[in-house]
């Protein structure tokens, strides 16, 4: 595997050589398909690190291909047309196993249940009995002008008969008048094999409103109380021309099958039509020892995490303590820091008191209790001092402003924390600026000294370099503040130090100022500086990638899916 | 599509004209030049016979959307009624409504408008629209059920719904007092 990986380095030299060799090696030849595939599913299996999970991107035309085994495989074991199999797998979710069970046990009950054929009525009227005669008995049907209420009419039997029937145009067009939009030119109509007879633009109408507004993939019949669904042939007839109709109809299937199949997930980014494959992150338990970011095949931009819904590469940390952390912010940051510059508490009951004004003889609104403002010890102790305090080292109030030191140290320790988190994000926020400011760099660079365009590459290396490095620093915080003090922690904090420390220096060397006669020094400085940051970054992932798969990390609280 | 709305619409007065349910009513508005206005109906419904509702025509606004009939009216009663399945704007909560629930094309006003005829002595208590109502209908329900004939009873001699409120309020009160009787 490693040679593919050293002849897309080769990439520029000899392309064509290149192919033979994948194709030879057998093992490229199914990502020929797409040469933009090639790039990172390659580059994605072959160097798989500890802390990379392998998945696959798939296009919807590979998830409907799926879908159409499914299909197939349950039209041949039931021996039922495709359709109705699909509609079966819908109904259970593309639950196979319990399909097969379920329908094996009572298969009436699953096709009524699935909208396929009409529950039967105990007391059949006795019209019934014109089975024989199929569609040309309900062409008489449809003229009764009188009868608006489709449902009123005498269910068939139409059991042998699954699939909808298309009539051909009525020979008489002023007999059926659609009892929906009661236009008496419709010469043309279908049914489901209910009977309930509707126009054929009436239909087109109804499926795209449903297919279109209300994002449906279950299209049931149009008369009342008639839960038959229509299948996929009846829809893609009804919808005529509308190819953008049918297409989102496809898109709705496809997103349902995802929806129901644990190792597939939608790629969260807007319009994008691809799913991602990643059979070990599909169980919650699994989400405890992988931080399972994937891309989807359309672009390497869109980056997701496929077990939670944090749109960012949070690795090292994993979903739970990203999700707390990301709360906690949200929840506490500003308030926090408020509070904290702002407020005492009682050192009775401990509520949050802000002074807004008086003297310091304070009484607790909710236990009245009576303390001193300054001290923070009871106001008995006081007498009749009421601007002053002169008992400061008094023994009850040193001990009240030990216990509140001590629930100020929680919110101390979340702060240091939480700064640190705040500065990496935003640093990364500042990267677009960083970015422009070396592009000029690299423009200086060129003109005063003798190096092209590819040599002064570096820079621009660098400055990505620094920016993963600052994500992956970022959240080492929000893992750090989870992680219960000891020997591991210690270890994960010297890790993230080291890491931090490079990071900042090649920041430094990014940004200083430029000097003609230096730059081979600093092109030196700055490539070194480089490679021994992106060691640092991967000793931080693989590290943490390790512990979590070894259950090395001891966390400080509960943590959802750790026991 | 608002082709096919004001045709059907049309239509349904037609048939409506024709023939109607005993004691209701329903008619388009009329816009302030004369003309009539299709998509807003003025309706009537009675109360059934030998129901708390009896006697009373509750008055009902029906706005049709331009993409009926794939969507369904909305139906508002005014002024709004105190049942657990009204809003308290009026509107109507009811599954043949709802476009995501039971609401089909083939559904015609008649239907519409006798379904509502019969929500109003038939609640539907997993779907409660306004709190009041619901409550009360919720604690009458339980503390009714063991008294033998408290239904008939309310049914006979409370036609009008402000009465039956009355009714149902001094009831409830009574019963919690001789709760609280029985168990000193």
């Amino acid at each position: 595997m490693s040679s593919d990986y050293e002849n897309s380095d080769n990439e520029y030299y000899d392309d064509e050589d290149d192919m033979m060799l994948e194709d030879e090696d057998g093992s490229a030849s199914e990502m020929d398909v797409d040469a933009f595939d090639i790039d990172y599913r390659t580059s994605g299996k072959d160097k798989l690190k500890l802390y990379e999970v392998e998945y696959d991107p798939l296009s919807q035309r590979d998830v409907e291909k799926m879908m159409q085994q499914d299909v197939e495989n349950i039209s041949g074991i039931f021996g039922v047309d495709s359709n109705i199999a699909a509609l079966l797998l819908r109904h259970l979710d593309w639950n196979k196993e319990k399909l097969i069970e379920k329908y094996m046990d009572n298969p009436t009950a699953v096709n009524t249940a699935a909208g396929i054929s009409r529950p039967e009525r105990s007391a059949e009227p006795p019209r019934s009995s014109s089975r024989s005669q199929p569609s040309q008995s309900l062409l008489n049907l449809g003229p009764r002008r009188s009868s608006r209420r489709p449902t009123a009419e005498p269910p068939k039997s139409g059991k042998t008969k699954i699939i909808e029937r298309i009539s051909p145009p009525v020979e008489e067009p002023q007999a059926f008048v659609c009892p929906i939009c009661f236009d008496e030119t419709q010469t043309e109509t279908y049914s489901l094999h209910c009977e309930h007879r509707f126009c054929t633009s009436c239909w087109n109408t109804y499926i795209t409103s449903k297919i279109r507004t209300e994002a449906e993939h279950w299209v049931t019949c149009m008369a009342e109380d008639c839960s038959l669904v229509a299948p996929d042939s009846f829809i893609r007839k009804a919808l005529q021309e509308d190819n953008s109709t049918w297409n989102r109809f496809q898109e709705l299937l496809v997103r349902h099958f995802v929806a129901c199949n644990p190792s597939l997930k939608y790629c969260p980014y807007p319009s994008c039509t691809y799913t991602v494959s990643c059979p070990s992150a599909s169980s919650r338990s699994s989400l405890t020892t992988i931080v399972p970011i994937v891309t989807c095949g359309a672009s390497s931009s869109h980056k997701f995490c496929f077990g939670c819904h944090v749109d960012d590469d949070h690795r090292p940390v994993v979903c739970g303590v990203a999700k707390m952390w990301l709360q906690k912010c949200q929840d506490d940051s500003e308030t926090a820091n408020w509070i904290k510059s702002n407020t005492k508490e009682c050192s009775k009951c401990q509520s949050t008191i802000e002074k807004n004004g008086g003297c310091n003889h304070m009484t607790c609104k909710k236990c009245k209790y009576e303390f001193c403002w300054v001290c923070m010890g009871p106001w008995s102790e006081h007498g009749t001092a009421w601007y002053s305090c002169n008992r400061y080292d008094e023994k009850a109030s040193v001990d009240a402003r030990d216990a509140q030191s001590k629930s100020r140290a929680s919110l101390e320790r979340y702060l240091h924390y939480y700064n640190r988190w705040a500065n990496h994000e935003q640093s990364a926020k500042l990267s677009m600026e960083l970015y422009a400011k070396t592009e000029k760099k690299m423009d200086e660079m060129q003109m005063t000294s003798e190096l092209t365009w590819i040599e002064v590459q570096f820079m621009k290396k660098a400055v990505d370099e620094v920016f993963k490095c600052r994500m992956t620093l970022k959240w080492t915080y929000a893992m750090a503040y989870y992680l219960d003090s000891g020997n591991q922690k210690e270890l994960f904090e010297d890790n993230q130090r080291d890491l931090e420390r490079a990071v900042e220096e090649l920041s430094e060397l990014i940004e200083s100022p430029l000097e003609p006669e230096s730059i081979p020094s600093l092109r030196q400085k700055v490539t070194d500086k480089t490679v021994y940051v992106q060691k640092r970054n991967e000793i931080v992932l693989e590290d943490t990638a390790k512990g979590l798969l070894e259950g090395r990390w001891k966390w400080n609280c509960s943590i959802e899916g750790f026991d | 599509m608002s082709g096919i709305c004001r045709a059907r619409l049309a239509e349904e007065r037609k048939q409506w004209r024709k023939d109607h349910p005993f004691g209701f009513y329903a008619k388009p508005t009329k816009a302030s030049d004369g003309s009539m206005n299709l998509l807003e109906w003025e309706v009537g419904i009675p109360g059934k016979a030998t129901t708390a509702w009896e006697g009373g025509v509750y008055k009902l606004m029906m706005t049709f959307p331009e993409d009926y009939p794939s969507k369904p009216p909305k139906c508002k009663f005014n002024p709004p009624l105190f049942h657990p399945n009204v809003y308290p704007s009026g509107t109507v909560c009811l599954s043949i409504l709802d476009e995501e629930k039971s609401w089909k094309p083939a559904i015609t006003i008649k239907q519409v408008l006798l379904g509502i005829q019969e929500l109003l002595n038939d609640p539907n208590v997993n779907d409660p629209a306004q709190s009041d109502a619901y409550t009360m209908f919720k604690s009458v329900e339980t503390f009714a059920s063991p008294c033998v004939g408290f239904d008939s009873k309310l049914v006979k001699t409370y036609p009008s719904e402000a009465a039956c409120r009355v009714y149902l309020v001094s009831w409830f009160v009574f019963c919690s007092i001789s709760l609280t009787q029985f168990t000193l």
